[in-house]
């Protein structure tokens, strides 16, 4: 009954999650509105285009009642203009995730997607990828979304005809996928230092899930190894905090 | 749909998300964060699970109904739907797995005091008590017996040392930032802090990430 899993999620997870993600379809057949669980579908009407959830877009493909629209980021002039920015502008960090969608509110101003006012409130939900619409026609081009490289493979895999260029995106795919592989790798290097927080702005989440074992291996190796001089230094910190006087502070300012 | 539901598609100044799509947002982000996290995350209290499954029952009597109906475009209708409920069914199933996986490897812990036994559901409680009952029971008749009664105990705290294994919080975890915020861990040679960004991934001990995530600033991935 219990989960054998490790714990974090795998790739075939990653891939269930990432068939949650709307994309932008051109309907070839009439179809009613379904009443699903997760709400109803759009009607479908050729050849106004509808947004759907992956896994009933790669159905209706498969049974040739759909065209899947290639997200714009997926187009090969964008995907150079990341791998420059990932070899050339930035060659340490990953390139910046999209910025979060935003919505007019009809009064001039601008929101975040799905949230009443720009100010949030609590109780107010932050919709999180697969969520938002990063894989949709509107989505900004240049960016990666959190899901790409798993969405790329599945619609390469499956909707290679829908793709503009499919053999050159491609390779170009694979060019990213190598440049920003070392990227991960190269991150391992600042988990050695055991300085407690690590940002990795802009990584996928298939990228997550291959290297998890291997960085969270790190960081639980080296937090082990440190334990006891961690233990020794938070005394000494606390001892300095009880004892605080003012030679102290100066001290720390002093440097 | 009436004119109602129209109107407010096309209002700008309406909260857009559905009800359902909020259920679903949640529900897949309560299966990521119990499939990450070192220890068991609190039983939603919201009602999620109950509002769910009642969702489930009547998507299966709807299949049910439809299924007799054999015109072909029904047909396909249909293996949409069925296809859906799977996919929620699964997600239920693998985020209730995941739970039972944590209690069941450190089932005293998670009875031990009553904060921590809050985090249970009413049927979790009832299976974490009974297993352990179960399992006592039986150490107690294959081998326990024939110790010394002082020694007999499972949850013994004598010289400092607890029997009961508690799960690693210091353990580390990935976390998306869903707003700016600031970020402090605990490290080996340094603590670190840094002025985090909506949509940035961290990773820190999951004993610092816990409050970014409990208030909501933050989710595991």
């Amino acid at each position: 009954m219990a989960l054998p899993l490790p714990p974090g999620l795998v790739p075939t997870e990653v891939a269930f999650l990432c068939e949650m993600e709307m994309v932008t379809v051109v309907p070839r057949q009439r179809l009613e509105s379904i009443p699903l669980l997760s709400g109803k579908t759009p009607a479908l009407r050729p050849p106004h285009r509808a947004k759907l959830p992956l896994w009933l877009a790669l159905l209706l493909k498969k049974q040739r009642r759909a065209n899947i629209v290639a997200p714009p980021w997926l187009h090969s002039d964008s995907l150079k203009d990341i791998i420059n920015y990932e070899t050339n502008i930035d060659p340490v960090a990953f390139s910046p995730p999209p910025p979060p969608p935003m919505k007019s509110d009809g009064r001039g101003g601008a929101r975040p997607y799905a949230q009443a006012s720009s100010e949030m409130k609590p109780g107010d939900m932050i919709l999180s990828p697969p969520f938002l619409p990063s894989c949709t026609q509107d989505a900004p081009s240049g960016y990666l979304p959190y899901h790409w490289l798993e969405l790329s493979e599945t619609l390469l895999a499956h909707a290679a005809d829908d793709i503009p260029n499919a053999a050159e995106v491609r390779t170009l795919l694979r060019d990213l996928q190598e440049v920003r592989a070392a990227k991960m790798r190269g991150s391992t290097v600042q988990l050695e230092g055991g300085g407690g927080v690590l940002k990795l702005r802009g990584v996928g989440a298939m990228e997550l899930a291959e290297s998890r074992g291997f960085v969270l291996g790190v960081v639980e190796g080296v937090r082990k190894l440190g334990a006891s001089a961690e233990a020794s230094r938070r005394e000494e910190e606390e001892e300095r905090a009880n004892g605080g006087g003012d030679e102290d502070s100066d001290e720390e300012m002093g440097f | 749909m009436d004119i109602d539901d129209i109107l407010r598609e096309v209002d700008p100044t309406f909260d857009s998300i559905p009800e359902d799509t909020r259920d679903l947002q949640a529900l897949t982000r309560a299966w990521v964060a119990e499939r990450s996290s070192p220890e068991l995350l609190d039983w939603p209290i919201d009602g999620l699970f109950e509002r769910i499954n009642e969702r489930i029952k009547q998507q299966i009597e709807k299949i049910e109904e439809m299924t007799g109906d054999m015109d072909p475009k029904t047909n396909f209708a249909l293996i949409v739907i069925q296809t859906e409920l799977e996919r929620y069914k699964y997600l239920v199933r693998s985020y209730l797995r995941a739970r039972i996986a944590k209690i069941d490897k450190h089932t005293l812990h998670y009875l031990s005091n009553p904060v921590i036994r809050a985090r249970l559901s009413p049927p979790e409680l009832a299976y974490a008590t009974r297993h352990q009952a179960l399992l006592h029971n039986h150490y107690l008749s294959s081998f326990l017996s024939s110790f010394p009664a002082p020694l007999q105990n499972l949850n013994d705290t004598a010289g400092n040392i607890s029997m009961i294994d508690a799960p690693d919080l210091d353990t580390a975890v990935f976390i998306r930032l869903l707003g700016d915020t600031r970020v402090e861990g605990r490290g080996t040679d340094e603590d670190g802090a840094m002025d985090g960004k909506n949509g940035d991934i961290v990773i820190l001990r999951w004993s610092d990430a816990k409050k970014l995530v409990d208030t909501g600033v933050a989710e595991i991935v």
